[in-house]
């Protein structure tokens, strides 16, 4: 089996390589063969979970502990092996890291070829060697930031508390807006009423076609037309219409426009005929 | 030019049949025939090499002459009279890809005695007989290998297969079958139906007819003679041959007819040769006109019930008694040409229903699918896995009780087995199942005919199982015979054994009964229970033996031990009282006109419905409270309409501003009166109530019209809060009187969704767009039946999505079944249009996913902005390799649960980067699936976990009064969404985010190509700024407190 394994991971940059160069074409390795390869380490994980979400209401101490824990593994184990991570795996971690390592150099060829003078892809390069080397060192630690409402989970604690300040203040708040609105219309009516008073004279703007019922701006129906009212009668009158096949023309032009119809329908079978040619979606097994 | 001759063809299923047959159909180009030619003759050769009077004995193949119980076997070796070829290759209608060349070999009558028809000593000195020709054959350079394969599935009769060292290119894997014949061999009238020839078939000493043993035999004989009838019908006529090669396409799509107790493409070509002898088809019809003919003629015809006789030619007719006596003995009757063997004499009455279940839905599927369901019919694979809603897998391997009786008698043994395992399940399961199908296949690859056959049960035997209505399937009761009716009454007693109760019932009668206790939500495991008691009974096989496909995905929608579904029963009764407090409201302007539920827990199809919080709940004692209480709390949508009134604003803002002020009201008058508790944010109004929190939403009607006017502008790609609103209320009635319809539907959606989060796609497909395809394979199951199974239903919403032609068809979702033809022109003007529109960019197609409903016919609702054509590719991808994995886990042999979670357990490795977060600041931590960690790329991020929130309430914090404690309450926290909600503020068209809304660790990190792109334009500016270490740097930063550790797996691709 390890021979085996081996000889996979030997295509796998292979194969990455493909990938990259097919630009959005994702290919995903089957789900099973990738979580096959790690049965044993997950299943040691999940044991050590389910104690995890039994004793979780004594969190406080107990991933107090762990972390410690953790961290003190970590330290101790950088002139082993060189990755913190890979420790507790065993040797599959260690044979993943072979493969990641393999992976790299297969990438950073790849891109050598391609643009050699490239500033940040040395960078790149920089970056991948690094992560040969122990690399726990540079493993950027964060706080948990309790102290720092300006990010993560303080930060959203305080927003929802913040956007909660009871129905009073929010009634309040509406209030506010409700007055500040109705004033900036009432504000708005009067400029127009102001500039339609002003000296004495009223603009009269001549209005197009019959009276509007309804309002310009926002759809609803003034005047004592209602719009049901309306739309019935639109319907009614509809049927009076003469047919549209009354005038030579209008037949001449429906007898042109279904003709152009089905042309274009034939059009687009033939298109539909040679996406599924190019899609070969003619075979059965 | 070519072009010119497609249009020719106006129907295009006539091309698409061109097209699949140039696909399957072997061209015998000269290659090809060179090949067989040269095999042919190289197998000719080498017989001929063989002397003449070599003695044979049993020791060739002692164990299987020992196990089909044969006596007097040796003879000396003759060559054969003739070795002809023959099958489909001779009459051109091999289909791919299992390309074969029959060559019969006619053993000479030398070999033979007269009586040996008795007792299997014709299958050992057939078999053999082979030997010797294997034994040849082998030291021929010619032939790259030499095996053993069976005919139609019978042990006991043994053909052998040679695979020829050239492999060309159109047919790599093109082998002969080398299948003995017996012309004249004895005769015909020892061989009638009514004879006894195997000894050990008797009753009592008095011998039993042996019809299938000696049709097996004639069926041998007359080998050739029909080959050759079937020979002369088919020469010259290309639509008939072609009909066949469909024929055999279709099934073979079949794994539940193209089976050895059903048909084969020997008996489909027979059929049509009888189709053309009654004149039902003629040299006039198109291809597929005869292919329609066939099927209708399998699924409808009387003839069936009398037998299929070929119209007699000159003194050969077959009497009326002999025709009854031929539908005594077998189900169905195909008597060859020469009137003498029922060819169809392995053919099951089970088999032939399924036949003609299968031809009928085909009919249907020309009639009512797209395209003339030329891909239903053709491209659609129909295995057991997707055509039954229950699988069930018995491991057989080296149970001896099988062949207790001997191997061969009449019938082979595991036949026998077969009709055993169905007619206990008939009589287990009853009325709760349409259909049971029990196939045991024994044919093995490098199967070595010497070692006898006890080694042929190491395949499964497989169980299909068509359910009947749920009211049905999930029945725990069983009414049996009256207690007065004292025969049937012991009958079912030995049948059941203790289960077997007698009850009395409200009418008064007294019966027999069994009752499978369960509870509401584990309805669906009463079959399970049914077949694993009547299994362990009856064929005494232990339980891990039986593997039952039903409920191995329960797993994943489990809340501790309990299905959270079963609190939904408590969810509706609290949403009535709501609803009808809503309504009595009197202190608002407004009264309530109409409470409608919007979120999908209300229908059944949320993966996880909440569990009333202990906190909330009116008649809660605080004492009770147990520790793990969770302190977050999820809020369930619920749409309210106010009477109308002319008052209301007319601007947007103002408009959501008056609602907000109407939510409040209604809050604090909730409040006020039944002592509800109301918290609201600016938007939000949430109440709770008997352990729910409901988040109230005002849907005001002419905000819709506000917004249809202003469509026709700028305004299109912004859908209003009242049309969204709108358009959710559409959805979720709909999708209620679906869920109400199939019951199956809720858990199958809940899988769907389950599978699309936990492959962090919860980013790119809607919740409600999955309820949409799920909906779909019930409303259009063709070419299968509405499934019945939550396993089945899941199965065939991964190939849906996996195999849908996407980009060309729209998906038309037609819930109450009102569309027309006129509507679906529209639907798919709709689809043009917006397809047109992105003609030059195909990159940048939407919808890519396009989802007609009634309420929406252009594909709006759910995925105009996802999933984007690279998300969609990968979903599909993701899809195609979780069916393929689910079909294996259903149909071959694997039993451990591992393989199972596979189906749900994402690689992490497809991700650029991965952020790993606090499994304990989760705010569901029990919802996560699977904990992921992650060992391979750069440990780039570690970061300590907030103290500041926890998912359960502390043992401190329940100390205070019970307000207090409500305030700890957090309605509708969820650090992942603020999370994700902050990155993508923070680094907009920079990184693309993968992840599991329902409570995953796990986020999934992909470069955008506008990450390389922006920095070739600002190109020294950014430069500081575009290490990815530093940017995950900075997403860690951005998460504070919940990150746990982020890996870079792969740096942005620099060019382009």
């Amino acid at each position: 089996m390890g021979s085996n394994e081996r000889k996979q991971k030997k295509v796998k940059p292979k194969k990455k390589s493909k990938l990259e160069l097919s630009e959005n074409e994702e290919m995903i390795n089957p789900v099973e063969e990738e979580t096959e390869k790690s049965i044993p380490s997950i299943k040691k994980k999940r044991k050590r979970d389910k104690g995890n979400t039994v004793d979780v209401k004594m969190q406080d101490h107990s991933v107090k502990e762990i972390g410690g824990e953790k961290r003190y593994k970590t330290k101790k184990k950088i002139p082993k092996s060189g990755n913190a991570s890979n420790y507790k795996f065993g040797q599959l971690g260690a044979e993943d890291e072979d493969g990641i390592n393999k992976l790299n150099v297969g990438n950073s060829k790849k891109a050598k070829k391609k643009e050699k003078d490239h500033d940040a892809l040395k960078n790149d390069e920089v970056l991948m060697e690094k992560s040969k080397e122990a690399d726990q060192n540079e493993v950027y630690f964060i706080s948990s930031g309790d102290d720092d409402s300006s990010k993560g989970m303080k930060k959203w604690l305080t927003e929802y508390h913040q956007s909660r300040p009871g129905l009073k203040v929010l009634q309040q708040r509406i209030d506010e807006f409700i007055t500040a609105h109705e004033a900036k219309l009432e504000q708005e009516r009067k400029e127009r009423e102001a500039l339609a008073a002003e000296g004495g004279w009223t603009v009269v703007v001549h209005h197009k076609g019959r009276k509007k019922t309804t309002d310009s701006e926002s759809g609803t129906t003034v005047g004592s037309v209602a719009q049901a009212a309306v739309e019935d009668k639109l319907a009614k009158k509809k049927k009076k219409e003469v047919g549209l096949d009354f005038y030579r023309f209008q037949r001449r032009e429906a007898q042109r426009n279904e003709i152009m119809m089905l042309q274009s329908k034939f059009e687009q079978d033939r298109k539909r005929i040679q996406q599924l040619r190019a899609a070969r979606k003619f075979r059965p097994y | 030019m070519e072009a010119e001759t497609i249009i020719s063809s106006t129907d295009s299923m006539d091309f698409k049949i061109k097209e699949l047959l140039k696909e399957v159909h072997l061209d015998q180009t000269a290659i090809i025939t060179k090949l067989v030619d040269d095999t042919f003759s190289a197998i000719k050769k080498v017989i001929r090499k063989i002397p003449d009077d070599l003695q044979v004995t049993a020791d060739l193949a002692p164990d299987f002459v020992r196990d089909i119980g044969a006596d007097k076997v040796d003879f000396k070796f003759r060559k054969p009279k003739s070795v002809k070829i023959g099958g489909s290759y001779s009459i051109n209608c091999v289909v791919k890809p299992d390309v074969n060349v029959d060559l019969f070999v006619q053993l000479p009558k030398e070999c033979f005695h007269e009586k040996d028809y008795l007792n299997h000593r014709y299958h050992a000195k057939r078999c053999l007989y082979l030997c010797v020709i294997k034994k040849h054959l082998k030291s021929s350079p010619s032939f790259d290998k030499v095996e053993w394969s069976v005919l139609q599935n019978e042990a006991r009769k043994p053909v052998l297969v040679v695979h020829p060292a050239a492999r060309p290119v159109e047919a790599p894997g093109i082998y002969v079958r080398i299948i003995p014949t017996a012309a004249s061999l004895f005769s015909i009238s020892k061989l009638n139906l009514n004879r006894n020839n195997v000894r050990a078939v008797n009753q009592d000493g008095v011998p039993q007819p042996t019809p299938k043993y000696n049709s097996g035999i004639l069926e041998d004989m007359f080998l050739e003679d029909n080959a050759e009838f079937v020979n002369k019908t088919f020469s010259t006529w290309k639509e008939l041959g072609e009909a066949l090669m469909l024929l055999k396409v279709w099934a073979r799509q079949r794994s539940s007819i193209y089976a050895h107790d059903c048909v084969n493409g020997y008996l489909l070509s027979i059929l049509l040769s009888y189709l053309v002898s009654l004149d039902k088809i003629n040299n006039s019809m198109k291809t597929m006109q005869i292919l329609r003919i066939a099927l209708d003629f399998i699924a409808t015809s009387k003839l069936w019930n009398r037998g299929l006789y070929f119209p007699p030619q000159g003194q050969n007719k077959v009497s009326k008694e002999e025709k009854m006596h031929y539908k005594e003995l077998f189900p169905v009757v195909i008597c060859d040409p020469s009137t003498q063997v029922n060819l169809a004499f392995r053919m099951t009455s089970v088999g032939f229903s399924e036949l003609q279940d299968e031809a009928a839905l085909t009919l249907q599927c020309m009639d009512r699918c797209r395209d003339g369901g030329f891909e239903e019919m053709f491209l659609t694979k129909i295995d057991y896995a997707a055509k039954f809603d229950y699988c069930v897998r018995l491991n057989l391997k080296g149970c001896t009780e099988a062949h207790a009786l001997g191997f061969c008698l009449d019938d082979e043994c595991w036949r026998l087995y077969e009709q055993k395992v169905h007619s206990l399940l008939s009589q287990g399961l009853g009325d709760r199942v349409k259909f049971i199908r029990v196939t045991w296949r024994n044919t093995l690859s490098e199967y070595i005919i010497e070692n006898g056959l006890s080694i042929l049960d190491r395949e499964p035997l497989l169980i299909g199982i068509s359910l009947s209505t749920p009211e049905k399937v999930f029945r725990v009761v069983d009414i049996g015979p009256n207690a007065e009716n004292k025969e049937e009454a012991l009958r079912f007693r030995k049948f059941w054994g203790e289960k077997a109760e007698l009850r009395r019932y409200k009418d008064g009668t007294i019966a027999e009964s069994i009752v499978w206790e369960s509870e509401q939500w584990t309805r669906h495991l009463v079959l399970k229970r049914i077949i694993e008691y009547v299994f362990q009974r009856h064929l005494s096989l232990p339980k891990e033996n039986i593997v039952q496909i039903v409920d191995q995905l329960d797993f994943s929608l489990l809340h501790g031990a309990k299905d959270p579904v079963s609190f939904s029963g408590g969810l509706l009764e609290a949403f009535e009282v709501l609803s009808k407090r809503l309504r009595l409201i009197e202190d608002i302007p407004l009264r309530v006109s109409s409470v409608q539920p919007l979120d999908s827990a209300f229908r059944f199809t949320s993966v996880f419905p909440p569990e009333p919080h202990p906190l909330v709940n009116e008649k809660r004692n605080v004492t009770r409270l147990h520790k793990l209480t969770p302190s977050c709390i999820q809020p369930l949508e619920v749409m309210i309409q106010l009477e109308g009134s002319g008052n209301w604003p007319m601007d947007h803002v103002a408009i959501e501003k008056t609602k907000a002020a109407f939510l409040i009201q209604i809050g604090e008058s909730l409040c006020n009166r039944w002592g509800m508790t109301c918290t609201a944010t600016e938007d939000d109004v949430d109440v709770l109530m008997s352990g729910y929190s409901f988040r109230l939403k005002i849907l005001h009607e002419r905000g819709l019209s506000l917004v249809k006017g202003e469509i026709g502008n700028q305004a299109k790609q912004i859908y209003s809060t009242d049309r969204v609103l709108f358009v959710r209320g559409q959805h979720a009635s709909m999708i209620n009187g679906l869920q109400g319809r199939y019951p199956v539907y809720g858990p199958v959606v809940r899988l769907a969704k389950r599978w699309v989060a936990s492959h962090l796609f919860s980013a790119c497909l809607m919740e409600e767009a999955v309820e949409l395809l799920v909906a779909y394979i019930f409303l259009k199951p063709l070419p299968f039946n509405v499934p019945s199974s939550r396993v089945t239903g899941f199965l065939r919403f991964l190939r849906l999505l996996a195999e849908y032609d996407w980009t060309f068809s729209p998906l038309v979702i037609d819930i109450n079944n009102d569309f027309g033809p006129d509507d679906y022109k529209e639907i798919n003007d709709n689809l043009m249009s917006s397809r047109e529109a992105h003609e030059e960019n195909t990159q940048n197609v939407s919808p890519v996913m396009f989802l007609a409903t009634a309420y929406d016919k252009r594909s709006e609702a759910w995925t105009r902005n996802s999933p984007n054509s690279m998300e969609l590719k990968r979903l599909v991808a993701y899809a195609r390799s979780s069916a393929n994995l689910l079909s294996k886990l259903i149909s071959e042999n694997q039993i451990d649960s591992y393989r199972w979670e596979c189906l749900l357990r994402t690689p992490l490795n497809n991700y650029d980067a991965v952020v790993l977060l606090h499994r304990d600041r989760l705010p569901y931590p029990h919802r996560l699936l699977f904990p992921s960690e992650v060992n391979k790329g750069k440990h780039v991020v570690r970061g300590d976990a907030s103290k500041a929130f926890h998912p359960f309430l502390l043992s401190g914090d329940l100390k205070g009064s019970s307000e207090e404690l409500k305030n700890k309450l957090m309605v509708d926290f969820d650090p992942l969404r603020c999370f994700v909600g902050d990155l993508e503020k923070e680094f907009p068209k920079k990184l693309k985010l993968w992840y599991d809304s329902l409570g995953g660790d796990a986020v999934g990190l992909t470069w955008e190509r506008g990450f390389s792109k922006k920095r070739n334009l600002e190109e020294t500016l950014e430069e500081e700024e575009e290490d990815p270490t530093d940017v995950l740097k900075a997403v860690g930063e951005v998460g504070k407190g919940f990150v746990r550790n982020i890996y870079l797996l792969k740096a942005p691709r620099l060019t382009n």
